[in-house]
């Protein structure tokens, strides 16, 4: 396979090309699109649009295969085990919304503990929050050792409290730290959990693979993979799939509705309730099947270059308090001006049209953590380059300047 | 430190920022001179200690917590304001407000139009509900105090 060519790959994002002053770093929160991925979903609107699975006829046939193809190529790509272990549903924030409300009564009773981390996102948290409090479930929570990294150790103690769910992130979405998970699912099922992984920054860093990972549930957004908004993933093995409570009710996910009975359809469909984001899925599975025509190695390679110019470049500015680690990084920096508002810094920077996002990153509990108010935070991707890294750099140090004239 | 004595110390400021910095920022040659102004401000405001932010004087924006505090001379029906923010940027835009409207009546604060006179010195774009810094919430906070 010829080397990872950046220009190739990044000419690729239309986006680029009408805003080509800007440096784009905020990779984390959404990414760009390839051309492949606006191709695809133009094309199922203008060629192929029609509902799935219920027309009789042919064009409402034909989106049912190319839906129904993302399944497989969605499948396929984080190898697991069966099709219908795939569940289309609007992102990472609903898939833990649907396994939380889900898990509630089949196998969390009151009285019974889960185990969540101290550097989860909200949305990795607050639905937890929601149905333990309802159902008299427990909450632990794993701290982080002085590197902010999830504390083993700790772990291992609070697993011997016997927690039903233990539910994690694969690479913190502030620091960018990857977390051993593998290792963390070992332990979990060893003590007999239902581990749950919220894979919303881990899906694009590493295709990851379900049978080999072995976790009972793994959760994504689409367009976190350079695929459309509104379409996520939840994968689940097919006996803890069948756990779920629907959270959503209505058509395609029953059998037969009666007033008296009402039976549920069988898996996927179960907990596709509604409509599902045909175009949606469609996208997704084109950003797969593009990004698969690249050797992940060789991104995994460009990434880390970039990281390293990035950090080398931090060292040459005064007054910069970097919290991220960049050993096992996946390509995310926070950092600080030393006694300056993260606010501040990203306002400038965004006069100097640097994306990135400023704040507590929807991870709260974090940043009590860290004892800072917020943070910048730069994120970066397979298509930035290390003219980004030297804009961004740059742009830092005359920030720094200007705050401390 | 008491309200009188913050309100004392931030009329003066904030008069001056009216009679001087708005034209410096008016007329400032690129960003970073108008943004060195912006923060100058920021810094010029007396700070309200920490024990006086009580709750309901924060004003939330999404990425950093401002406080407004607000007196009302019932003699002269003039308002009075004391702000503070944890960011630079955004008190210096505060103060710009604040400079704009201190010591109004409660006649002319109804009356005035805050996002026209930032238009006018091409602050405008701080003021899109789309940005996370808290100026349109300090806007409605000013103009709830002549209710
Ligand atoms: C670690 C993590 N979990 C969950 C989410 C939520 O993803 P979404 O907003 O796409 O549902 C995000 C997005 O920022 C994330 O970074």
């Amino acid at each position: 396979m010829p080397a990872f060519d950046v220009q190739q790959f990044r000419q690729q994002f239309a986006f680029f090309q009408q805003q080509p002053e800007w440096v784009y770093l905020d990779n984390a929160a959404t990414m760009h699109k390839p051309q492949a991925v606006i191709d695809a979903i133009t094309q199922f609107y203008q060629h192929y649009n029609s509902n799935v699975h219920r027309g009789a006829h042919q064009l409402s046939q034909q989106a049912t295969i190319l839906f129904e193809q993302a399944r497989s190529t969605v499948a396929s790509y984080i190898n697991a085990q069966h099709l219908h272990e795939i569940i289309f549903c609007s992102g990472a924030t609903a898939a833990l919304n649907q396994i939380a409300f889900g898990l509630m009564h089949t196998v969390l009773q009151p009285g019974d503990r889960i185990l969540l981390t101290q550097l989860e996102h909200h949305a990795n948290i607050v639905p937890w929050q929601l149905h333990c409090q309802r159902h008299g479930v427990i909450i632990d929570v794993v701290p982080l050792t002085a590197e902010h990294r999830i504390d083993l150790v700790a772990y291992e103690q609070l697993l011997a409290l016997g927690p039903k769910v233990v539910s994690f992130s694969h690479i913190s979405n502030v620091l960018g730290h990857i977390q051993p998970v593998a290792e963390m699912v070992r332990l979990a099922k060893a003590a007999g959990a239902v581990t749950v992984i919220d894979g919303a920054q881990g899906i694009v860093y590493q295709q990851p693979d379900m049978q080999q990972l072995d976790c009972d549930f793994y959760v994504f957004s689409g367009h976190k993979l350079y695929g459309p908004t509104g379409i996520g993933v939840l994968y689940g093995k097919t006996e803890q799939l069948e756990h779920l409570t629907p959270i959503f009710a209505g058509g395609e996910m029953i059998d037969s509705v009666s007033f008296i009975n009402t039976s549920f359809n069988k898996l996927p469909f179960r907990l596709e309730a509604g409509t599902p984001n045909i175009a949606g899925a469609i996208g997704l599975s084109a950003a797969i099947e593009w990004l698969q025509k690249y050797n992940n190695k060789q991104i995994i390679q460009h990434k880390s270059l970039l990281l390293k110019e990035f950090y080398n470049g931090l060292t040459f500015i005064k007054g910069i308090d970097i919290l991220s680690s960049h050993v096992h990084n996946a390509g995310i920096v926070a950092l600080n001006v030393d006694s300056e508002h993260p606010a501040d810094v990203a306002e400038l920077l965004n006069q100097q049209q640097i994306a990135v996002r400023s704040g507590q990153h929807c991870a709260m509990p974090l940043f009590s953590c860290l004892a800072r108010p917020g943070a910048i935070r730069c994120s970066f991707a397979a298509y930035n380059t290390l003219d980004d890294v030297n804009r961004c750099l740059l742009a830092l140090e005359q920030t720094v300047e200007i705050l401390t004239a | 430190m008491t309200l009188e004595q913050l309100l004392a110390d931030t009329k003066p400021v904030l008069l001056d920022i009216q009679q001087r910095n708005l034209a410096e920022i008016e007329q400032a040659r690129d960003w970073q001179a108008k943004y060195r102004v912006l923060m100058q401000l920021g810094k010029k405001l007396p700070a309200i200690p920490e024990k006086m932010k009580q709750p309901e004087l924060l004003v939330k924006g999404c990425e950093s917590r401002a406080w407004l505090m607000h007196y009302h001379d019932k003699a002269t029906d003039k308002h009075y304001f004391v702000l503070d923010s944890e960011a630079r940027i955004v008190k210096g835009l505060m103060a710009i407000m604040l400079c704009l409207v201190n010591g109004m009546t409660t006649t002319e604060l109804c009356q005035f139009d805050l996002c026209h006179k930032f238009d006018q010195l091409n602050l405008k774009p701080y003021l899109s509900q789309s940005r996370g810094n808290g100026l349109t919430a300090m806007v409605s906070r000013i103009k709830q105090c002549c209710k």
